[in-house]
């Protein structure tokens, strides 16, 4: 088990001051401490065991900066720090940690995608409530889900639209896409959906398409076309979710977001997943639904229906479902269910 | 003392430990475990009058508790907040902060409660018309629905309603249509706040109505 060590805050009025002395004992210029702590939370150390990183974060506390560690899966390919990050820190002086030199380039913890066209963007507070940050250049716009909107820059206009047509209001979401644009001057825009859970981010290349469970679609870019995709009867109607898909086809970023923690997993050959746990799926994949291990157990052990994959591909699995948080809530609802 | 924020974003918590003679105040109903031999005294929050106000006004309880350690050692006792989410701790030197209703938790002898009249456009921007004004010298712990994050707001800046969660005095609000009169009402965007000033913001990454809008139509 290894914990890494985030900077989440200022625990002081004076920033300035907590930058300085971050610089201090890092021993890095004073710029570059205001840059690394402007978007907090920031991870500074990863691979570092319960003691290392509880001293870090009291030497931390002492510069005025609030500061936490939290379990982290090294291999994690989503947090994706830098190897020599690891090394370094193991390798740092258990004794002195405050004075321990940092990785020259502290990974940019937050996923962040650079080196992908598209927009510039990062994801913060993930996985628990991730929360996507958009850096619209001048003269380009996104499409966003209705009312996920949460945070922007005031130069950026909203306009909304009819997206998808007829068919989003029956897939159960607001059929109004909002489209917010950056006319003259570039701006930020911090997008919230709805649902607690992690969010994930697909560069759609010409002619790629992913299918997406209705609910999951977030933001994308003008050109990233949404289309709703009646699954047939005996899909629709057993995967519990809705006859609907949203089919994502075009070119450009795609975010969507899961209830819950999400798993990426590549497809070749065959692969359940249960109809409830379900997020996307890239087109190659033919799916079949179909009931798991006999009657029997689709009344006794709970698992009912699943959807098996077949084919070359991905398939993002969310680690939660909404009908369970809905039977698990249920019974301590006290609303007259007679109106 | 010595306190900690422990837990992931989704559950986080506050960990505190008091050394002889030292005590902690925090929002009633907060203490989910502690050493026994710690004690505990319930508080008006300022007083009948304005305790009565911050209970129905700002969200808080019309009482505090004050955990004392009156042992010869040190001993520990965790906080929690009634949400899912994150916490945050705020180290105040002689200056003013204000909060959310509902985002106190607790803080050090030395920070004074108060309640704040926010304004009508925070209560119509459904921030509240009051607001908890926390000052003095000592350490405030704060949290919210939500992981939080920190934006330094030079200028202008948009916050969907029920984002924010606390933000320095320098900062004013004020209220806008998200954007045309039909996207905002058919856009589900509503009515937005537009935080003006100088200094720092912190947003909560998810709302109650973010959460509501998503699990409403799937009940029955």
């Amino acid at each position: 088990m290894t914990y890494k060590v985030s900077v989440t805050g200022y625990a002081t009025p004076n920033a300035a001051a907590a930058q300085a002395a971050f610089a201090q004992a890092f021993k890095i210029t004073p710029e570059k401490a205001a840059e690394l702590l402007t978007t907090l939370p920031r991870t500074i150390k990863v691979g570092l065991d319960a003691d290392t990183a509880e001293r870090y974060c009291q030497a931390l506390a002492k510069m005025g900066l609030n500061a936490e560690h939290s379990h982290h899966d090294a291999p994690a390919a989503k947090a994706a720090p830098s190897a020599s990050a690891t090394v370094t820190s193991a390798a740092v002086p258990a004794a002195k940690p405050a004075a321990a030199a940092p990785e020259a380039a502290p990974p940019p913890q937050p996923r962040a995608a650079a080196e992908q066209p598209g927009f510039q963007f990062r994801i913060d507070g993930a996985p628990d409530f991730a929360f996507l940050t958009v850096q619209l250049p001048a003269n380009h716009s996104i499409k966003v889900e209705a009312a996920a909107m949460a945070t922007m820059d005031t130069s950026i206009r909203m306009k909304t639209k009819l997206s998808g047509g007829l068919g989003r209001l029956v897939t159960g979401e607001s059929i109004f896409v909002n489209e917010f644009s950056a006319d003259t001057v570039a701006g930020e825009i911090g997008i919230a959906p709805g649902a607690p859970g992690d969010l994930a981010h697909v560069y759609l290349k010409g002619g790629e398409v992913l299918f997406l469970q209705n609910g999951a679609f977030v933001a994308c870019d003008p050109d990233v076309t949404l289309e709703t995709k009646w699954q047939g009867f005996t899909k629709g109607f057993f995967s519990g979710e809705s006859f609907f898909l949203i089919r994502a086809s075009g070119t450009g970023d795609l975010w969507f977001n899961t209830y819950g923690g999400m798993i990426e997993k590549e497809v070749d050959g065959e692969y359940v997943v249960d109809t409830g746990n379900i997020v996307a799926f890239t087109e190659g994949l033919d799916y079949k639904l179909e009931k798991f291990g006999g009657y029997k157990s689709l009344f006794f052990s709970g698992e009912g229906f699943v959807c098996r994959f077949r084919g070359k591909g991905r398939v993002w699995v969310q680690t939660r479902t909404s009908g369970a948080l809905l039977a698990w809530a249920e019974q301590y609802r006290r609303v007259g269910k007679e109106a | 003392m010595q306190a900690q924020i422990r837990g992931s974003d989704a559950f986080s918590y506050l960990a505190v430990t008091l050394e002889p003679g030292e005590s902690v105040i925090a929002e009633s109903d907060a203490m989910s475990s502690m050493a026994a031999d710690l004690d505990l005294q319930a508080r008006m929050n300022g007083g009948l009058i304005a305790g009565l106000l911050r209970k129905y006004l700002a969200g808080e309880s019309l009482f505090v508790s004050v955990f004392k350690n009156n042992t010869p050692a040190a001993r520990s006792m965790t906080l929690v907040q009634p949400t899912p989410g994150g916490i945050r701790a705020l180290d105040l030197h002689n200056d003013t902060f204000y909060l959310q209703p509902g985002a106190y938790l607790a803080s050090t002898e030395g920070i004074k409660l108060g309640l704040g009249f926010a304004g009508f456009v925070s209560w119509i921007a459904g921030e509240g018309l009051f607001r908890t004004v926390v000052s003095g010298s000592g350490t405030v712990w704060y949290g919210a629905y939500g992981a939080l994050l920190d934006k330094q707001v030079d200028g202008e800046y948009i916050v969907d309603s029920s984002h924010l969660v606390a933000y320095e005095p320098g900062i004013k609000l004020k209220l806008q249509l998200a954007g045309g009169l039909f996207s905002s009402f058919f856009g589900g965007e509503g009515l937005v706040t537009r935080v003006t000033g100088r200094g720092r913001i912190v947003v909560q990454t998810r709302s109650l109505t973010g959460l509501t809008g998503w699990i409403n139509p799937k009940l029955r």
